[in-house]
């Protein structure tokens, strides 16, 4: 049981860092600042400019 | 006793590999199960990932925990993160996992399904999962650098200024080569294109849903894209059985070229989050969900395989691309096996999030085993196929003839019985107007996973299912196609912004507008002239794709073998100068061949001057001769690009020689440009 806890864990851990949410998260940690549609704008457009200026794999 | 039973299980690995090798290789004229594959694969990747892997780690790496990685150092919070290793292992697959290992095996299954799989297999053990470790592991150790600018560093500025040059080249082939697999996969297909075309409005509705009205919800608004677009494939059937409606969504092959070359140019000058971002997102979760759902599928129905292990064509004659085992098998295979674009991915997003050293074994060397069974799943797909039907639904019109009972007789005289009729109940079924010449791989992958995902339930859903993984392999690659049209513009804006200043601002508005098209016309170019060719466009810029990606990859171990002569001299110099003399000499004999092979079927030159002779004895239209100009001048520019290739390959192979020769003689510095070593203080538990 403790194992599927894990991998359940595990397998929303990849879900949020893959969502970002994860990153948004220490972003709003990392700044001491509160979630707020602003906030995520601001993070979001960082990091999908970084994200979006490598190429995607074949 | 642990290592005992630790040794007694490794032995049976190695027996349960030897045996299921042996099973397949000596098995011949009679249907074999897939599982024989699947375990085959599996046994070989434990071994390779527990002993050749672990020693790259152990020995020549010398990886160390106690050592913070650049995550620790630099803590950002953003790009440089310590991840989780397994979160960080699904994330980085989830970068590397394109089309290709898709695409390539399917295509690569007219040889049969046995060269194909012992290459994939065994490629990725000793040369595409080396090359990944090693380049993650530079990067790693130089703070996160890409490979560019590891190759400026380490080999030299002519180095790095060709690995750019190349990286731009490729790009190019890669988004054309991958619109022209969409653009058959919709071509005549109101079902498909209807559910392509409804994702738009759905990423469009995702953007604007996590900027404005639930900000940072991108699970939550990923869920509800995932469930309209399965509502779209829904409504799609009744789209393609409307008389109304079928004919607005029933495309041909030059209306689709110019809707992706469209959709790519405002993709790559729109705001980000309007469409890119969001489509990403769905793409990413629907993708891995899709590859889970695959493999249980293949282990839930355990299918036999209807291909042979070789076919007549290994000889050369294949009707989806010309050309004998060696070397076109592993230019075709490509990513499944080696992919040169897993380097930029390596020293990308993924060094920069390793935690600890030693995770850097399962991120990099596993994540590539794990592509590699994605490739072997394809070449399962695509081998369930009664064999007339997958080349019925893979040979071009030029070979086969656009009429069906012709194209069923030419086949079936190949010695792969199909009948007119059969593949007519077979589109039926899948809710198609017809499957005769569907190239590009992707409608064919797409019948083998329906017929998988049928038989594992819900047979009645097999037209649903097919139109399920076309719109999954379309979602995906049009997002390879936006983000690496926009990646294009950048890099072409950093590379003109030495000339002028104004033209490297990325949010210049002219820039913006004049680069993406400049992009988008390169690659909608070779798009359109594939669309064209009367042999379906994938002969020729499938090849050239392979072969430039290959030789992307060559350029990574340039890289890696430089960095391993100045940590260790000569001593572990074969580790990847065997898997870099191997790809040498496979894209260079490909492009040779390619160029200035005699065979029109092959060689640019040769189709040129066939073309050009026909065009002399001028028994032609004014619009057939037109069109025949066109061809000739596509022919020679596939010729053209793929001498560039080599050339800019040769140029770098020739600097990092003259490096080793320097550096092994001690007539040049060999000193690593690794940063300084930081005591680690991440504990486990932190992750």
């Amino acid at each position: 049981m403790s194992c599927l806890r894990k991998l359940g864990r595990l397998v929303a851990g990849l879900l949020r860092e893959l969502a970002d949410e994860s990153a948004y998260q220490r972003h709003l940690e990392q700044h001491g600042r509160a979630h707020s549609g602003v906030e995520w704008r601001r993070f979001s457009e960082a990091r999908l400019r970084a994200k979006y200026s490598q190429p995607k794999c074949c | 006793m642990k290592r005992v039973i630790g040794s007694v299980a490794w032995a049976a690995v190695a027996v349960g590999a030897a045996f299921c090798l042996a099973g397949i290789a000596v098995n011949r004229g009679e249907p074999i199960n897939s599982m024989w594959l699947l375990l085959a694969a599996a046994c070989v990747y434990l071994l390779g990932f527990r002993f050749y892997g672990k020693f790259i780690a152990a020995r020549v790496m010398a990886l160390n925990d106690d050592r913070a990685t650049p995550a620790e150092r630099l803590r950002d919070g953003i790009d440089f993160e310590p991840t989780n290793k397994w979160i960080l292992l699904g994330h980085h697959f989830a970068a590397i996992a394109g089309p290709g290992p898709l695409v390539g095996p399917v295509l690569a299954a007219q040889f049969g399904y046995l060269p194909g799989t012992l290459w994939i297999i065994l490629g990725a053990v000793l040369g595409g999962a080396v090359q990944d470790f090693v380049i993650l592991f530079a990067s790693m150790r130089r703070d996160g650098k890409s490979l560019g600018q590891m190759a400026r560093e380490e080999i030299g500025r002519v180095g790095g200024i060709t690995a750019l040059l190349t990286v731009l080249l490729i790009m190019i082939i890669l988004l054309a080569v991958v619109a022209l697999v969409v653009v058959n996969a919709l071509k005549g297909s109101p079902w498909g294109t209807f559910t392509i075309v409804a994702t738009m409005p759905i990423a469009v509705f995702m953007g604007l849903y996590l900027r404005y009205w639930r900000p940072g919800k991108v699970l939550e608004c990923s869920i509800i894209g995932f469930m309209l677009v399965m509502a779209g494939i829904f409504l799609g059937q009744g789209v393609a059985e409307s008389a109304t409606f079928a004919p607005w969504f029933t495309l041909s092959g030059a209306a689709l070229a110019i809707a992706i070359i469209v959709y790519g140019f405002l993709a790559s000058a729109l705001p980000v989050w309007l469409l890119l971002a969001p489509r990403g997102y769905l793409s990413t979760f629907v993708k891995l969900g899709v590859l889970l759902l695959l493999a249980a599928g293949i282990l839930l129905v355990r299918p036999q395989l209807q291909l042979p292990a070789f076919t007549r064509f290994v000889d050369g004659t294949g009707p989806i691309f010309a050309g004998k085992i060696f070397p076109f098998c592993f230019i075709t295979i490509a990513c499944g096996a080696i992919s040169g674009f897993h380097s930029l991915i390596s020293s990308g997003t993924t060094p920069k999030m390793i935690a600890k050293e030693w995770h850097a074994w399962p991120v990099g060397y596993g994540s590539m085993l794990l592509e590699s069974f994605v490739a072997v799943m394809a070449m399962i797909a695509a081998s369930v196929m009664q064999p007339g039907v997958f080349f019925a639904v893979n040979s071009p019109e030029g070979i086969v003839g656009a009429a069906p009972a012709a194209a069923a007789a030419t086949i079936t005289g190949w010695g792969f019985p199909v009948t007119a009729p059969e593949m007519a109940s077979l589109a039926r079924e899948v809710g198609e107007q017809t499957l005769f010449s569907r190239t590009g791989g992707a409608p064919s992958l797409a019948l083998g996973m329906a017929h998988i995902f049928a038989r594992g339930g819900g047979e009645a859903l097999v037209g649903f299912w097919y139109h399920f993984a076309i719109m999954f392999e379309a979602l995906f690659i049009l997002t390879i196609i936006d983000a690496g049209t926009r990646v294009g513009r950048f890099m072409l804006q950093d590379l003109l912004g030495h000339v002028w200043e104004p033209l490297g601002r990325t949010n210049w508005m002219p820039g913006v507008i004049g680069f993406s098209a400049a992009i988008v016309a390169a690659w909608g170019y070779f798009l359109y002239q594939g669309v064209r060719d009367p042999l379906g466009g994938i002969n020729s810029l499938w090849p050239l794709f392979g072969i430039a990606n290959q030789l992307l990859a060559a350029i990574a171990l340039c890289v890696a073998t430089t960095i391993l002569i100045k940590m260790h001299g000569a001593r572990y110099l074969w580790l990847t100068s065997i898997p870099l003399a191997w790809l040498l000499c496979v894209t260079f004999t490909a492009a040779w061949q390619k160029i200035f092979s005699p065979a029109p079927a092959i060689g640019f030159l040769a189709q040129a001057d066939k073309l050009q002779r026909a065009l002399q004895a001028g028994a032609m239209t004014a619009a057939k001769a037109a069109e025949t100009r066109a061809l000739i001048f596509n022919a020679r520019l596939d010729a053209l690009l793929c001498g560039i290739f080599l050339a800019l390959v040769a140029t770098i192979l020739i600097d990092s020689v003259r490096v080793w020769i320097g550096i092994l003689r001690g007539s040049r510095e060999s000193h690593v440009r690794e940063a300084p070593f930081v005591l680690s203080r991440l504990r486990a538990e932190e992750l």
